[in-house]
């Protein structure tokens, strides 16, 4: 596409790349593994022998509970973010251009608060005395306040509030790209609304819809401070075992061997989400 | 293109930039809501010492991050409990205390200076000295049924009760309900006060060791643990708010200032250590978030109100089963831990 650029620009970005990613990603991931293998050591976090105790650690019933509800509260995450989202991003495609701008504008400018800060905030709409139990008592509608924060479901509502925003913008994109002469063809060869929906809207848009799966159900199961300030401090998701690990009982190789898990389990989305590319045809050409 | 600057816009992040001043700093690093503003004001003021505050909210965290940190000289001042002096101490953590640089050292309470886990203050000086008993709020729930520990277990207050998040404490409660040392060291009598405090679970709103009134204030929590000086701070806004000291015996506790090892400013850390044991100042504080102060020229100068508070300064009989908390040892805080992080997981 770009074959006008000239060769030492291209080979500059190419080593600042490469460079930011050896330095940035691949080194702290190899200490991550490193560490994992190792032995907890009261003195110095880290000790030899090299083992694989920490990841029989993670078989245990206990922490594989842990996963396994972790997943399910950023399984329910997603969901409630793709049904918000896949909407929402299909409506942000149709409207004029400079609304359209507005609208994305407005959907960033959360990012500029801290989301510690914003997670506070809702904290204060939850509350028992908080904004919500208060209109609804106003209202008339319940007696007694209802017990929203410190509950699995405050810490669901954060964590969609924190992380809609990841997957609207994917799927934005998707549905940018999504020409409107095939939605025509689909009319025209006599679809009706939910056949082209079914057969052309949906697995034309199914990258976004994975790459946004990927972009939440992921980090939903690591924000552990969420789960610590909407969850009163239990350990609800994969990220506060991490965290406790690393934090409290200074237990380095298994909080690392944790962390690995969430990688391993990345690296396996991507992995689905490259196949479902491939199969769609979709699969852009090397560079 | 558009991905691109969508990506740019998402990246920005607000950045704080802060002027290089040639000022001089002690970094000091403290439980939270542990130190009124107004002292570390009066101590710039007095010194020019700029005071940069850092708070934690359990001794774990807060030996995690000096170990990690420890040749950085990150932090001038922190303040531990007893058994986070002791254990820091023997791992040579912390720097001699240098008595002859320090004013007003006599004033400290003989019963609480050159104890056990520090012989002769060598690496710690006594900064407040306090309880951790039961608080139930006396609009929401009939407090003459609140006497002892076990009375958590009440089926009646499912779902209203809160927990400090302080592993020791939490263990301490449910080893002392079935009559064993709240500093046990026996594997048997740690999982059996799991199993015990297991059953808790299910009625336990929030752990929090923030601020442990703020559950109480915020109408969601009824009943639970809470520090004493977090009672009387929480009283003010909540009258019906009681603290009241378990049969089981209450949770004794001592906090005192160490240097860590390399610290920076190891003399600004001592002129401040010295600036709080000014009778005057220790008894600001005390009066000011609740807490008891081991300095006695201190408690003279207290208000009746204050020095008489039984929440603040708890009688001969308040104290009667009560425990001091002392370092277990570094096999049983493995236990512990083991223990708590299953608790912490369970539903």
């Amino acid at each position: 596409m770009h074959r006008v650029l000239q060769q030492p620009f291209k080979t500059a970005v190419l080593l600042l790349v490469w460079g930011w990613l050896l330095l940035l990603v691949l080194t702290p991931n190899l200490l991550v593994v490193g560490a994992s293998l190792m032995t907890r050591d009261a003195g110095s976090f880290l000790a030899l022998p090299l083992n694989l105790d920490s990841y029989r650690r993670l078989l245990d019933p206990l922490y594989l509970e842990v996963f396994l509800h972790s997943l399910y509260m950023a399984g329910v995450t997603t969901v409630f973010c793709l049904l918000i989202g896949y909407p929402f991003a299909w409506a942000l495609s149709r409207i004029g251009k400079q609304r359209q701008t507005l609208l994305i504008f407005l959907l960033i400018v959360p990012f500029w608060t801290n989301s510690l800060v914003r997670t506070y905030a809702l904290k204060l709409l939850l509350a028992t005395n908080g904004l919500i139990n208060n209109a609804l008592m106003g209202l008339g509608l319940i007696d007694e306040p209802l017990q929203l924060l410190y509950t699995e479901g405050a810490v669901i509502i954060g964590l969609v509030y924190l992380l809609l925003p990841f997957m609207i913008l994917p799927l934005y994109s998707v549905f940018e790209d999504l020409r409107r002469e095939l939605l025509m063809a689909s009319h025209d060869l006599g679809a009706g609304k939910l056949a082209t929906f079914m057969h052309v809207i949906v697995p034309l848009t199914l990258p976004g819809v994975l790459a946004g799966v990927m972009l939440v159900l992921l980090p939903a199961m690591g924000l552990f401070f969420v789960a610590d300030i909407l969850g009163g401090s239990r350990n609800l998701l994969v990220g506060n075992v991490i965290k406790n690990q690393f934090l409290d009982a200074r237990d380095w190789p298994f909080g690392a061997a944790a962390s690995i898990l969430l990688t391993v389990a990345m690296a396996v989305l991507l992995f689905a989400h490259r196949l479902s590319r491939r199969r769609l045809g979709d699969e852009e050409p090397a560079t | 293109m558009r991905k691109l600057a969508l990506a740019g816009l998402i990246a920005v992040s607000l950045t704080g930039c802060s002027g290089q001043e040639e000022t001089e700093v002690l970094n000091l690093y403290n439980w939270s809501e542990y130190m009124p503003q107004e002292v570390l004001d009066r101590f710039e003021e007095e010194t020019g010492i700029q005071v940069v505050y850092t708070t934690y909210d359990s001794n774990e965290a807060m030996y995690a991050r000096l170990k990690l940190l420890e040749e950085g000289g990150e932090y001038d001042l922190a303040v531990p409990s007893t058994y986070y002096v002791n254990k820091m101490r023997k791992e040579g953590l912390l720097a001699e205390i240098d008595h002859s640089k320090l004013e007003g050292f006599d004033n400290l309470d003989p019963e609480l200076v050159d104890q056990e886990f520090d012989e002769d203050n060598a690496y710690s000086v006594p900064y407040l000295w306090g309880t951790t008993g039961l608080a139930y709020d006396a609009a929401d729930l009939d407090g003459e049924n609140v006497t002892a520990w076990a009375d958590l277990w009440n089926d009646k207050y499912q779902g209203k009760v809160m927990l400090t998040n302080d592993m020791r404490e939490v263990f301490h409660i449910g080893l002392r309900v079935l009559g064993y040392s709240g500093n046990s060291t026996s594997p048997e009598e740690i999982e059996q006060a799991y199993e015990k405090l297991a059953e808790l679970m299910p009625a336990v709103r929030t752990f929090n060791s923030d601020a442990p009134r703020m559950p109480y204030l915020e109408g969601e929590t009824d009943i639970g643990m809470i520090w004493n000086g977090e009672a009387v701070m929480g009283k003010e806004d909540m009258p019906s708010l009681e603290y009241v000291y378990p049969e089981e015996g209450t949770i004794v506790w001592l906090d005192s200032f160490v240097i860590p090892k390399n610290a920076n400013n190891a003399d600004a850390a001592h002129q401040f250590i010295s600036f709080v044991m000014q009778p005057e100042i220790s008894a600001l504080i005390s009066e000011e978030i609740g807490y008891a102060t081991p300095n006695l020229a201190a408690r003279e100068l207290l208000p009746e109100a204050v020095a008489g508070d039984r929440s603040s300064y708890p009688t001969a009989e308040d104290l009667t089963n009560a425990e001091f908390q002392k370092d277990v040892g570094d096999d049983a805080m493995q236990v512990y831990t083991r223990y708590w992080e299953r608790l912490k997981s369970g539903r």
